[in-house]
């Protein structure tokens, strides 16, 4: 069956199969910076926003949310742009491996869209669906605290 | 990984008539979603077609006289962040749901999908058992309301062929009630391996009333009516709380699984129990 | 303490952005056309003997380009330890074999042209299996009679497989017995430190195909490109020469990745097949089929006198190594060599560790390789030794640890699976560590304190640790540097950054010798084509190896450069010149060069030459680094729920390189340590069969569970090391057990004797306490 999503702005049409979950769909046609292994949502590599909130897209059924907007971690910030998350979470060595990492900053990024100044224990509360197994989280913690500064500097 | 691999079609009818209607026609076949999770996470190969409860209009979590009116496809998410929540049995209702699961996943539980299985994942039910919930449950026409406890004495099977859970109702508690909720878990996020909550109404340190529900997983989360009868009647002290703590210790049931065994289930339902009390007693003064 | 420009700062870790912006390629990132996918079938029995087995339907499946199994693929016994040659681990495993040693061992594979239709097919094989008894136990295991495992006769360098003993290590240094005969006090104690995963977020993950030429190219998720190119070679009899092995990013390994799992299938069905190949596994099978932890029982004795030397101390491990023997003898080594030196006051020290076989998941090397099992044990009994001496934890310890200038007998009397090397501490601050985390965590106030609320006691612990810098003398690293027109270089070398942060360590080194800038450095890294051997990432060897292999190549160009210099300066003696800010300057006469117009001049115009050089690095020393960890916890009496409150951790590992970088590796460890200590478990059935496979029930922390964590670094200077520098990625898994341990015995005066700490285990030990 045929689905319309918007993904990082763009529309585009894609051919699922019924029973095919987001993550599936989107890797197989190229957004290859959606990681993710579990399949079971217990991880949060899969993570993207799905009109604004984050969701982890491997149990995410491709056909429900047809007509949304999916944002990857491409659709907030570039390599030659990147959003002041990315740039906090590399001055703040809160990248190691990095594969847990695109999830991560897509859920501190809804977070700081509703709650621009959040305490460390909003940080953990937000974050507590994203397995990182290198960082040990304090750093990445802290990236998201430096970016909330950087973003009310007004730091785009 | 193809998780569905039977599923033909979709669909994502407007009205709950339509649902049910093509969940009948579907011979057994099809399956209501509300967020997916548990679909998605255990596949039933079976399933070949999935039906949407999206378009419904049950998203909604509503302030009405005497309820709280929580539509089937609100998320768990949906429900914490509800104003009427904030202050609801102190906010301690919302502090119970903002504790289980991850962020993400807590944007795609239902109440609906939490309620309509009655399974082991046990976080959820214990809250709206001890709240004396309303499961409201449609056929399309009629709205049915069910006391929480009965709802599940139904055959699920059965009542979900022509059926769907359209939403749960809480009562509003004045300031003479008092909620608590605990539960055993390995770190955070784990699904809890056991879990208590306690709602009591507490008037000039008598108990006047009281529910109490306890989930175990991969056991179904219950009344525990015996400690309800314990309770009631009673004046809430610390030696009351002692006691309780005992009896619940032999009284209470549990299963046990892998990771966990029986006898240490009992143990740290009794001491939740009596922590519970000995918060009311701080809350009551 | 010496002055730098780039070494000791925070320079940005260079892929940092691009995985941040989800641009960095991952094995799996990329696809082919006409690319196999791969899926396993495994055991469903612990130990069996596959009478038969029939692939016909699920060959004759559409879509199904090959089945393997025993019957097709070559018979080649090896180990899939992948470690330098030759390998300290038994051969003792074939590609696919008759013989099923646990339940997830592979008994065939599929190739087909969808996942799906690989997964559809592993149905369609018949399987007839002969079960045979199955050793569960390690205990069990060595006993005479106990069904014997290996009973192959191919297999080679096991210690006495009619005991299932994969491996056994006996190391005497003085004389124990009488050691602690002379002791005023022996005490005596036994922990067990159970199986666990590593949990890379991303799992094992392996692509091949064939070049333009034929050759086959695996592009892995690996800790060892070249190893892995070595092994699959002797697996597949084809020459090294035709393989070509790629690490892109990899999303963790932690000692799970030194090891060749999918790449010789892959690379067997591209070579049969000249089809790309892919496999990637499940968590399921992550947990069950790749590698684990070694679980391990730890008994340490120690003997000392009144005044709290130690006089003798005897430590004997138990090991299982599970169904095959990969990092057997090593890790078992290491569980001794990386611990016990920490004591060097003994003079009576004795090491013996037996490892077994049983039908049980395959342990391999995981981050701590041993000492985190040892330190467990040996770190609550010195505070037993204490406690009974009457000295605080401290004190024994500052009595006994190990100091600069000194050395311990165990460096050359335990190897890594063979005599080692000499050892003389060049840099060592272990009493600063304690006396800094000390402060840090109140420990004079709240040492013995056992402050109450309700059922709750707080208690406080502390351990001290060490680990090393590489295997001296085995591990070798190299690295090519050549220059170009703008002074930027290539550096190529066999490196393997797995995430720590190495391919941008090394550009700060490069950029310190050479005074240029870190981003004058274009990394590109382990790859056995186009860069120099590198053992790869495992024994703390990154910085220190690979590390001082960049640093020997820059030091050859600095010449080279120096040699350009004089010609165009017309001077002699290089000893005038500085290298910085991008030019050479001659102190005596002022004249000055860029080294980019060194780069044109060799290059275009005069002598004309490529400024390039390659290092090596190997090396008699593997300088330890230390830590001192402190914890407090809150133990709940009526539940036995230990909730960690703070923890500080003091390290020296010598110069931090990259202080962002170094404390991202100490809280990692830590982390990982901590779940480790408190929640983490393998579940079995009585059948052998792994049940916890998955994040829902073998729970690994998220942001929720993590403390207050303090990590303190103070600098110290290692000679040996590249700008002073020493390894710093494993040593902090190691303090969670014991420092948790002895902070529940300041709470309590209990100790829980098997780890995970769960409540249920603290429960019952305060309980037969009262
Ligand atoms: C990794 C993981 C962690 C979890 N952690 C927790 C936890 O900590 N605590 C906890 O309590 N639970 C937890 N759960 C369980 C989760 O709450 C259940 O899976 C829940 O059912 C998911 O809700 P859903 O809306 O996504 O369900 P769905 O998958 O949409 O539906 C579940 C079932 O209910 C039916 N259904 C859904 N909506 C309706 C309706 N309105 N009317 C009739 N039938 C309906 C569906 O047909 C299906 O059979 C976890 C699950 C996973 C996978
Ligand atoms: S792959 Fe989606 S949560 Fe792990
Ligand atoms: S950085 Fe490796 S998993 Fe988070």
């Amino acid at each position: 069956m045929k689905v319309c999503y918007s993904v990082n702005g763009k529309k585009k049409e894609f051919e699922i199969k019924a029973g095919e979950v987001l993550l599936d769909v989107l890797r197989r046609n190229g957004y290859f910076e959606v990681k993710g292994n579990c399949y079971m949502g217990t991880c949060g590599a899969c993570t993207v926003l799905i009109d604004g909130l984050p969701y982890t897209s491997c149990t995410m059924l491709a056909a429900k949310v047809d007509g949304s907007e999916i944002t990857t971690i491409k659709g907030i910030g570039t390599l030659q742009k990147p959003h002041p998350l990315q740039k906090a979470f590399v001055e703040k060595g809160a990248v190691q491996c990095g594969f847990c990492t695109p999830g991560i900053i897509l859920v501190a990024y809804a977070l700081l869209k509703n709650n621009p100044d959040p305490t460390d224990d909003d940080i953990k509360k937000m974050l507590d669906g994203n397995l990182c197994r290198c960082t040990g989280y304090v750093q990445q913690i802290e990236a998201v605290k430096l970016a909330a500064k950087m973003l009310k500097k007004g730091d785009e | 990984m193809l998780k569905l691999k039977n599923v033909k079609s979709c669909f994502t009818p407007n009205s709950i008539q339509e649902a049910i209607d093509i969940h009948k026609k579907s011979g057994g076949k099809a399956v209501f979603v509300g967020g997916g999770l548990d679909i998605t996470v255990f596949p039933n190969p079976a399933i070949e077609q999935l039906i949407f409860l999206d378009k419904l209009g049950l998203t909604y979590i509503r302030d009405d006289v005497g309820n709280i009116k929580i539509g089937a496809t609100a998320t768990i998410t949906d429900v914490t962040k509800a104003p009427v929540m904030q202050n609801y049995l102190k906010g301690k209702v919302k502090i119970a749901l903002t504790e289980l699961a991850s962020e993400l996943l807590r944007n795609q539980i239902t109440m609906g999908g939490s309620i309509a299985r009655h399974h082991f994942y046990s976080d959820i039910l214990p809250v709206i058992y001890a709240l004396r919930g309303k499961i409201m449950v449609s056929d399309g026409e009629l709205v049915e309301e069910f006391f929480v406890d009965d709802f599940y004495r139904n055959d699920l099977k059965v009542l979900m062929e022509t059926h769907i859970v359209v939403g749960v109702h809480l009562n509003k508690y004045d300031d003479s009630f008092q909620f608590g909720s605990k539960r055993f878990v390995r770190n955070a996020t784990d699904i809890a391996l056991l879990n208590m909550a306690i709602l009591a109404q507490i008037e000039e340190d008598i108990i006047k009333d009281v529910s109490i529900s306890v989930g175990s997983r991969p056991g179904p989360a219950y009344r525990f009516e015996q400690g309800e009868a314990f309770l009631r009647g009673k004046k809430l002290t610390k030696e009351l709380a002692e006691d309780f703590e005992s009896f619940t210790k032999s009284n209470v049931d549990v299963t046990k699984d892998m990771h966990l065994c029986k006898e240490y289930r009992q143990h740290i339902a009794s001491i939740y129990a009596k922590e519970m009390l000995l918060d009311f007693i701080g809350g009551v003064r | 303490m010496k002055d730098f420009k780039h070494i000791g700062t925070s320079t940005d870790k260079i892929d940092a952005l691009s995985l941040a912006t989800g641009q960095s390629m991952f094995v799996d990132d990329i696809s082919f056309p006409n690319m196999l996918h791969v899926k396993f079938l495994y055991s469903s029995y612990a130990h069996a003997i596959i009478e038969d087995i029939d692939t016909t339907l699920a060959e004759k499946h559409p879509g199904v380009e090959m089945v393997l199994t025993y019957k097709n693929t070559s018979r080649v016994i090896h180990t899939t330890a992948g470690q330098g040659w030759p390998e300290p681990s038994p051969y003792d495993t074939y590609m696919f074999n008759k013989k099923m040693r646990y339940i997830g061992d592979r008994v065939a594979a599929v190739a087909a042209e969808t996942e799906e239709i690989a997964r559809e097919a592993l149905k369609l094989i018949k399987v007839q299996y002969k079960v045979l008894p199955a050793v569960l136990d390690m205990e069990d295991a060595m006993k005479d009679g106990a069904p014997i495992i290996h009973d192959e006769p191919e297999i080679k360098g096991a210690y006495d497989i009619k005991h299932n003993l994969a491996a056994h290590i006996l190391v005497k240094v003085g004389d124990v017995e009488k050691g602690f005969a002379e002791s005023d006090v022996v005490v005596e104690d036994t922990f067990e430190v159970p199986y666990a995963q590593h949990c890379p977020i991303e799992p094992h993950v392996t692509i091949t195909y064939l070049d333009e030429y034929g050759r086959i190219v695996i592009r892995t998720s690996t800790q060892v490109p070249f190893h892995v190119r070595r092994i699959v070679a002797q697996v597949l009899d084809i020459p090294v020469q035709k393989i070509r092995v790629i690490k892109p990013r990899i999303g963790g390994g932690f000692g799970v990745k030194q090891e060749i799992i999918l790449e010789d299938v892959c690379a067997y069905i591209t070579m049969k097949t000249g089809k790309p190949a892919r496999a990637l596994f499940t968590r399921e099978e992550e947990f069950v089929s790749s590698r684990t932890r070694h679980q391990m029982k730890v008994n340490v004795k120690i003997g000392a006198k009144k005044d709290g030397i130690f006089n003798a101390i005897r430590m004997y491990v138990l090991s299982n190594t599970g169904a095959y023997g990969t990092h057997a003898l090593t890790v078992a080594s290491n569980a001794g060599s990386k611990t016990l030196p920490l004591y060097n006051k003994a003079p009576n020290v004795e090491y013996i560790a037996d490892v077994v076989y049983t039908n049980l998941p395959i342990a391999g090397a995981y981050r701590g390789y041993g000492a985190t099992q040892g330190y467990a044990c040996l770190e609550q009994v010195v505070d037993e030794v204490a406690h009974k001496l009457e000295l605080t934890p401290l004190e024994i310890r500052k009595k006994n640890h190990i100091k600069s200038g000194e050395t311990s007998p165990i460096f050359r009397a335990l190897g890594e699976g063979r005599e080692g090397v000499t050892q003389y501490m060049q840099s060592c601050a272990l009493d600063e560590l304690i006396e800094k985390g000390a402060k840090e965590i109140g420990w004079f106030e709240k040492y013995g304190k056992k402050t109450r609320n309700g059922s709750k006691v707080r208690g406080i612990g502390m351990s001290i640790h060490m680990q090393g810098s590489g295997i001296p003398l085995v591990d070798m690293g190299a690295a090519t540097l050549k220059m170009n027109e703008d002074a930027s270089f290539n550096l190529m070398y066999g490196g393997t950054d797995l995430g720590t942060g190495l391919d941008t360590i090394v550009t700060q080194i490069v950029a310190e010798t050479l005074g240029i800038k870190p981003e004058q450095v274009i990394v590109y890294a382990a790859d056995t084509d186009l860069t120099p051997f590198d053992v790869g990432a495992y024994a703390s060897s990154g910085t220190f190896i690979s590390g001082g292999a960049v640093l020997r190549a820059a030091m050859k160009i600095r010449e080279q450069i120096f040699e350009v210099a004089k010609e165009i300066f017309g001077e002699y003696d290089e000893r005038d010149f500085v290298l910085e800010d991008g030019k050479v300057t001659s102190k005596k006469t002022g004249k000055s060069v860029t080294l980019s117009e060194i780069a044109y001049q060799t290059l275009y115009v005069k002598n004309q030459h490529q400024i390039a050089a390659t290092g090596s690095m190997v090396s008699p020393y593997s300088p330890p680094p230390f830590a001192a960890h402190f914890v407090e916890i809150e133990v709940d009496e009526e539940t036995g729920i230990i909730t960690p409150i703070k923890y500080v951790t003091a390290v020296d590992c010598g110069t931090p390189l990259n202080p962002e970088l170094v404390r991202g590796q100490i809280i990692g460890a830590l982390v990982n340590g901590l779940s480790y200590a408190l929640s983490e478990e393998y579940k079995f059935t009585d059948s052998g069969r792994m049940v916890s496979s998955n994040f829902m029930e073998y729970r690994i922390p998220s942001t929720r569970d993590i403390p207050e964590i303090v990590p303190i670094v103070v600098r110290t200077y290692e000679p040996t090391g590249p700008y002073g520098a020493k390894s710093v990625a494993e040593i902090n898994i190691n303090g969670p057990i014991p420092a948790i341990g002895n902070a529940l015995y300041d709470a309590l005066g209990v100790r829980v004797h098997k780890v995970p700490y769960i409540p249920e285990r603290v429960l019952e030990a305060i309980r037969s306490k009262k």
